[in-house]
């Protein structure tokens, strides 16, 4: 096990590596640049630039170099100074434009996962052990209604139900009041409460997702033999569902924490701007926009170092659920 | 009741009186064991032969209760139990405390297909020890030594070691034997063995037999051993059931059996299995036909549309019982010569021919 672990994470920074040099490939891959991108903003305002101004502002910007000169800066940055490069829209460093989304992206998705699983899995459990009960036609009917119906849609619904039941809209993650002072003990609670619609939001499509998948997993391993075996024992029905069945059901959701970690962050652009929520998503698609590729470049290898980080948790959890995985060839 | 005091006298361990299994499908109900009487000696091996989907590993789940929630059971099966004395399990709530108590402990079961009768999350020790905490100790240090001893017992090697050990570092045979420890492993009174051999290959095959053969003799216990393998039959049983369409159409000790069967259908199993010694060009003998499905069945013997000795206007018209023909055999065909059959033949022919005058 531990030689596992080992092995899983020797492969990290490779992996982190690899997948940077991809994404600051493919950011440069549009044509033109950020300059560009200024230079038509500002001309359609009425502005008149010499060629002189402009390559002044490649060469002040560093975009005058070829892509993987510009990368290797970028990585040198990185990984000797903590530097993230520099945000042309911002005109700041870039860490200190997203280091407080990055916090509260961080936050709500862990709030999100513990959500969806504390939810999904004890509704499983009961409609694999009811099935075709009236109790399980209902979480049926609400998982795929949760799955069908688009997130975004949830929220404008989720924000009228609440400003026509409390006269606010719970709109944004931060009260004007919380931007000015930051969050404190005493208004956790009220941020607290503006998580909630988020939670719901975010959370529901693959919390209905898993719903289905560890019912059908538990019904399907209901069914074989080992059940049989077990029951021929004597152990209680509590056993077969607990030990048995439902450790061998977990195998498909925890082998698919780390592109659900991808899915919230990158699925939930659009309920994140719905929501008007400071996370990540919509600030990625405002650099990219803009052709700002430090910033996008940064987001993207946030959100690939989480989904890298969720996908080594997996799989160490899914080798401690499943002996099979732990034994890899060139064991005994 | 006059099997029900036997079972009391102590010489029956088992007692199945006019069993049947309805399933209840999307189409309708479907008497899978069309009543069924046996017994079970202490000490002896039943054989309960037939082909797929006669009904005989539903006779066997439904001992231990196991079978699916759409099968329901009617009739008896009296067990004679340390804990509870006399007791009819069909009359057990499957969830129950009380069936779970004598599941694994008094009468247990071992499976067609070892490779998949373990959970793959669990070590083998884990699964055979779950068996003995549930029902000898809770003692950690004294029920791993009795899970240890029976995987000695059984012919597990370096128990120590497999004892840690998952299902898929096993090989069938070896799975097989964990099978058999984890059946046995709390000296249960019955023994329900479900083709235990039929994922083996043959080699394998004569070790498991032998291997039950001596536990049995060691631990004295009964074993229903259900199989579609007459060969087998003849070296592990006592006594053979021959199962057709969820009835039993005859029963009988083993030798008689072989010798003397009296069953078109027997005679027919018989003949299909090759012997030694049997000149190359002759022809294993084949039924003709397929086993029809056990829904909307006509009136009159199951076998009737397969049968090559059946009698037009009787066998199609009624129902046919199992007849004692002495020397413990019983069969229930009206084609029989037996004198015992004549005379049950002559009975029904006269009920027949009554019911016929009385329209």
């Amino acid at each position: 096990m531990a030689k596992y672990i080992l092995k899983r994470i020797s492969l990290f920074i490779p992996t982190l590596i690899l997948i940077s040099l991809i994404i600051f490939f493919v950011i440069q891959l549009p044509p033109g640049d950020y300059v560009d991108s200024l230079i038509s903003a500002r001309s359609a305002e009425g502005e008149i630039f010499t060629p002189e101004e402009i390559a002044h502002w490649r060469e002040y910007y560093g975009l005058d170099d070829s892509w993987y000169i510009q990368y290797g800066k970028w990585m040198k940055g990185i990984i000797t100074k903590g530097d993230f490069g520099y945000s042309f829209i911002y005109g700041k460093p870039v860490w200190s434009v997203i280091s407080r989304t990055v916090g509260m992206t961080v936050i709500l998705t862990l709030i999100i996962t513990v959500f969806q699983y504390a939810v999904s899995i004890p509704i499983a459990i009961y409609s694999s052990t009811h099935q075709y009960s009236v109790g399980d036609y209902f979480f049926s009917f609400i998982g795929f209604f949760g799955q069908a119906v688009p997130n975004f849609l949830i929220a404008i619904l989720l924000m009228y139900w609440s400003f026509k039941a409390t006269g606010s809209a719970n709109l944004g993650l931060y009260s004007t009041e919380m931007l000015q002072n930051g969050i404190h003990l005493y208004n956790l609670g009220e941020f607290l409460k503006r998580l909630i619609i988020p939670i719901i939001v975010i959370g529901t499509a693959s919390t209905c997702g898993i719903i289905r998948t560890v019912r059908a997993q538990m019904l399907d391993e209901q069914s074989k033999q080992y059940i049989l075996a077990a029951r021929s024992k004597g152990v209680s029905e509590n056993v077969i569902i607990y030990k048995y069945c439902l450790r061998a059901a977990l195998n498909p959701v925890v082998s698919g924490i780390g592109g659900m970690l991808s899915h919230l962050f990158s699925g939930s652009t659009v309920t994140a701007m719905v929501l008007n929520l400071q996370i990540l998503g919509p600030e990625l698609l405002k650099a990219l926009k803009a052709q700002d590729m430090y910033l996008a470049g940064t987001i993207v290898m946030v959100q690939a170092f989480l989904v890298v980080v969720g996908t080594l948790l997996s799989d160490i959890a899914l080798a401690w659920l499943d002996p099979r995985i732990r034994y890899t060839k060139g064991r005994d | 009741m006059e099997s029900v005091t036997a079972i009391n006298k102590k010489e029956h361990i088992l007692e199945v009186k006019d069993f049947k299994v309805n399933i209840r499908t999307d189409e309708g109900i479907i008497t899978a064991v069309r009543g069924i009487d046996f017994n079970i000696k202490k000490g002896e091996t039943l054989g309960l032969v037939g082909e797929s989907g006669c009904g005989k590993s539903l006779t066997s789940k439904a001992i231990l209760g196991i079978n699916e929630k759409i099968c329901e059971s009617l009739g008896n099966i009296f067990f004679d139990s340390n804990d509870y004395g006399l007791i009819d399990l069909v009359s057990l709530n499957p969830k129950g405390k009380d069936i779970r108590n004598i599941r694994g402990k008094e009468i247990s079961m071992i499976f067609q297909e070892p490779m998949v009768s373990f959970s793959p999350m669990y070590t083998i020790g884990n699964q055979i020890n779950e068996c003995t905490r549930l029902h000898i100790t809770k003692d950690k240090a004294k029920s791993k030594e009795i899970s240890l001893e029976m995987m000695r017992k059984v012919g597990i090697a370096n128990v120590e070691k497999r004892y840690n050990q998952y299902p898929h570092e096993f090989s069938g045979g070896m799975l097989q034997r964990a099978l058999i420890a984890m059946a046995l492993v709390c000296r249960p009174k019955l023994l329900l063995a479900d083709e235990p051999t039929t994922a083996l290959d043959v080699t394998i095959q004569a070790q498991i037999l032998e291997l039950m053969k001596e536990l049995q003799r060691e631990l004295g216990m009964s074993i229903l051993f259900i199989t579609h393998d007459l060969g087998t039959v003849a070296g592990m049983c006592d006594r053979v059931a021959v199962m057709y369409l969820g009835k039993i159409v005859e029963i009988a000790p083993v030798e008689e059996i072989y010798q003397n069967p009296k069953h078109p259908y027997t005679k027919g199993l018989i003949g299909s299995v090759h012997k030694i010694g049997n000149k190359k060009e002759e022809r294993l003998f084949s039924i003709e036909g397929t086993v029809p499905l056990a829904m909307n069945l006509p009136p009159g013997c199951g076998f009737y549309e397969r049968c090559e000795d059946r009698i037009e206007g009787l066998c199609n018209r009624a129902e046919v019982d199992l007849v004692s023909i002495g020397n413990e055999h019983e069969v229930s065909c009206f084609a029989c010569d037996h004198e015992a059959c004549k005379a049950f033949r002559a009975k029904v022919e006269a009920e027949l021919d009554g019911n016929i005058g009385g329209n």
